[in-house]
């Protein structure tokens, strides 16, 4: 069957292309074996790699945005820490403006007494005073030796005329120590008389808590107001009273995104000083300033990297243990292969042998038959002859023609003796089974052998095991088989030499009988031939050259197998290997 | 000494001629004929009383003319020849009715010791 030439072909050639050429087979098997294991590691390979990088891109993902609600959580939850914190000390303030009356808050006394309430709760509160409605301080209890100032052109003062409320950036102003003010109107009345209270509250009060809430899932966390001025220590991202070193709109990382989780909390991805970061901003509520959370994403860090190397190790973990399965599976199948392709061509051949052998067997029986019947009339014109001579006088040179009658006669009889040899190479002999003991059956033979053998003095010896099971066989052909192959021997031997004959059982099926002589051997040109009808290496009229091929036949038909081995000038090995029980070949 | 007629059918014309020379020099009444229909014919003319048959013929096989012998005369002794060698044809033969078989080129001995048995045998029956 012609196979297609395809694609697959081409990676994957197949090797039993060329059974006669050894070399090229051999690189068949190998292209065959190298496109197996191409074909299997991609089939392996290629599904692992994109299995890997989909789990390294998903979990990256996962993790991105795992970090991400993270971050805004975080934030959130600071956000309304502080939101709460100033909101309880601008509540304080606001009541402390609202209970009392302005006479009460003027009398220095009275504001000292408040500012001591104060400071038990929140001991971070410096002073307190009291601002009328032109800016002027009225009255102040605390620390610090202030009289008589004017706040008029300072913001916190115009923004709690406005709004009733204030809150100022941290600053050092008169006290010359960093500190923050919380100012309202009193009872919203803006424009009259003592209207305004003032709490100092010291900056470190409020790095405290940013730093108290910022411990642990924080890389850093500092405040800044709406011109990026740090209001509190940041760690590493500047300094206090400093410009924030991140920007809002640069060094974002990849396509800059921006993630808005609220109106009130962006969060966007950087990378500072090779670092990626994510940078979350929180506004205040009430406050003129902003939240900064700083956090290295987790995906850039160490953990990260760990992970990835676990992958790659699992990866190429994975890959070599596939390589080293697919290239043993590949030579595995390609031996299989061959040896499959071995036999095949080990079975035609045989096969091709039976039936050159069957072709020769038809050929040499019509030959013969042809020859037969001249032949029988030569043999009865010189018998007729034979006659004459005989019914007949004497007459002259009758002995000498008696003698040419004869050798016509015996040259007859040595066409007969092929013929019938020719006629019984193709009919093999009819199989009758009968229980057959072999060892008996090797000494019958040998006797007939025997006295040649002695003339010859070629010494027979027997190694018979005598627990070989009788088979069921033919007692004719079998001993046809060993008659042919002893006497070959014998004549191989000449003169002086040993032929042994031995047997055992290699199984309960078979037994297998040993022929080995050592006669000059053969060249394996010659042992190549030896089963071929008409092959002789006796001299001319010695031999028909059909006993082996005749011999061969008989054995296969008995079920049997027969194997030569022989070696130039040490001898020559038969075995024949026979079924215990005979079956029909078949054919 | 053979007392029966001898007729000999063999398309071999040289074979048949030779042979039937032969025996005639033994002193055997022998006739030859080379066709299986000549044959038949010389049987009811002659009326030998051993055949020797040729197993192959051109026009009738021998085993045929075996069967019409032995439905002629069933006395008739047969002994059939064959230029196959083949054992199995004549054993063949022999279950249809033939005295025996012998192969080609004969052995004028062998052969005369067969007609001399089927001789005997024809006549003790």
């Amino acid at each position: 069957m012609k196979r297609q030439a395809g694609w697959l072909t081409k990676i994957l050639p197949f090797p039993s292309d060329e059974l006669g050429n050894v070399e090229v087979l051999d690189n068949g098997y190998k292209s065959f074996t190298k496109g197996l294991c191409i074909i299997l590691t991609v089939l392996v390979l290629v599904p692992l790699i994109i299995i890997s990088v989909l789990s390294h891109n998903q979990y990256q993902q996962l993790l991105e945005e795992e970090e991400l609600d993270q971050m805004v959580l975080n934030l959130e939850v600071a956000q309304s820490s502080i939101e709460a914190f100033i909101g309880e000390l601008t509540s304080v303030v606001q009541f402390v403006g609202s209970s009392d009356r302005p006479e009460k808050l003027l009398s220095s006394k009275e504001l000292h007494s408040v500012l001591s309430r104060l400071q038990k709760v929140y001991p971070g509160v410096v002073d307190i005073q009291l601002v009328d409605s032109s800016g002027m301080q009225k009255s102040y209890a605390g620390p610090y030796e202030l009289r008589k100032h004017n706040y008029s052109d300072q913001i916190w003062y115009k923004d709690v005329l406005e709004k009733g409320v204030a809150i100022s950036n941290v600053f050092s102003g008169f006290r010359n120590i960093p500190h923050f003010v919380i100012a309202v109107g009193r009872d919203g009345a803006i424009a009259k008389e003592n209207c305004v209270l003032r709490v100092t509250v010291d900056a470190n009060t409020l790095q405290d808590f940013i730093d108290k809430i910022a411990a642990g899932y924080a890389d850093d966390m500092f405040l800044v107001d709406s011109n990026r001025i740090s209001q509190t220590k940041p760690l590493k991202y500047g300094k206090l009273g400093g410009h924030c070193v991140l920007h809002d709109s640069q060094d974002l990382v990849g396509d800059g995104i921006k993630l808005i989780e609220s109106n009130r909390i962006v969060v966007y991805e950087r990378m500072y000083k090779g670092d990626a970061i994510n940078h979350g901003v929180a506004e205040l509520k009430d406050t003129p300033w902003k939240l900064v959370l700083i956090k290295e994403q987790y995906l850039h860090a160490n953990s990260w990297v760990l992970f990835k190397i676990r992958l790659m190790t699992i990866f190429l973990s994975c890959a070599i243990v596939a390589l080293f399965v697919i290239v043993e599976i590949s030579y595995a199948l390609t031996a299989h292969i061959r040896e499959s392709d071995e036999k095949r061509q080990k079975l035609y051949s045989e096969a091709e042998h039976t039936d050159k052998l069957a072709s020769i067997g038809r050929l040499a029986a019509g030959v013969a038959h042809e020859i037969n019947n001249p032949l029988a009339i030569i043999n009865q014109k010189a018998g007729l002859v034979q006659d004459f001579m005989e019914f007949s006088g004497d007459f002259d040179n009758k002995d000498m023609m008696a003698k040419a009658v004869d050798g016509i006669q015996s040259s007859v009889e040595r066409c007969k003796t092929i013929t019938h040899r020719l006629l019984g190479f193709a009919r093999q002999t009819d199989v009758v089974s009968e229980k057959i003991n072999v060892n008996a059956t090797l000494r019958d033979v040998v006797g007939f052998l025997e006295k040649e053998a002695t003339y010859n003095q070629i010494k027979i010896d027997f190694n018979l095991c005598p627990d070989t099971t009788d088979i069921f066989s033919s007692r004719g052909p079998l001993q046809q088989v060993f008659l042919n192959i002893i006497n070959n021997a014998i004549d191989a031997i000449g003169h002086g030499g040993t032929i042994m004959l031995s047997s055992r059982q290699i199984n309960e099926d078979r037994i297998q009988i040993t022929i080995v002589d050592d006669g000059p051997g053969m060249p394996p040109e010659v042992m190549n031939h030896i089963f071929e009808p008409f092959f002789t290496t006796k001299e001319t009229g010695k031999g028909t050259g059909l006993g082996l091929s005749i011999t061969y036949g008989l054995v296969k038909k008995l079920g049997g197998s027969i194997k030569v081995k022989s070696k130039l000038g040490k001898g020559t090995v038969f075995r024949i290997a026979l079924p215990v029980q005979y079956k029909e070949p078949a054919v | 000494m053979i007392k029966s007629k001898v007729l000999i059918i063999d398309d071999e014309i040289e074979f048949a001629s030779t042979l039937c020379q032969r025996l005639k020099l033994r002193g055997v009444a022998a006739i030859d004929v080379h066709s299986g229909t000549e044959g038949l014919i010389s049987l009811v003319k002659m009326n030998p009383g051993i055949v020797i048959l040729d197993l192959k013929m051109p026009d009738m096989s021998g085993l045929d003319v075996l069967e019409k012998i032995k439905e002629h005369d069933s006395s008739i002794e047969v002994i059939m020849l064959t230029g196959h060698g083949s054992a199995g044809s004549g054993v063949e033969a022999q279950e249809k009715g033939a005295f025996d078989y012998i192969m080609k080129p004969v052995d004028l001995v062998e052969l005369v010791d067969k007609m001399k048995v089927a001789d005997e045998k024809r006549s003790k029956a």
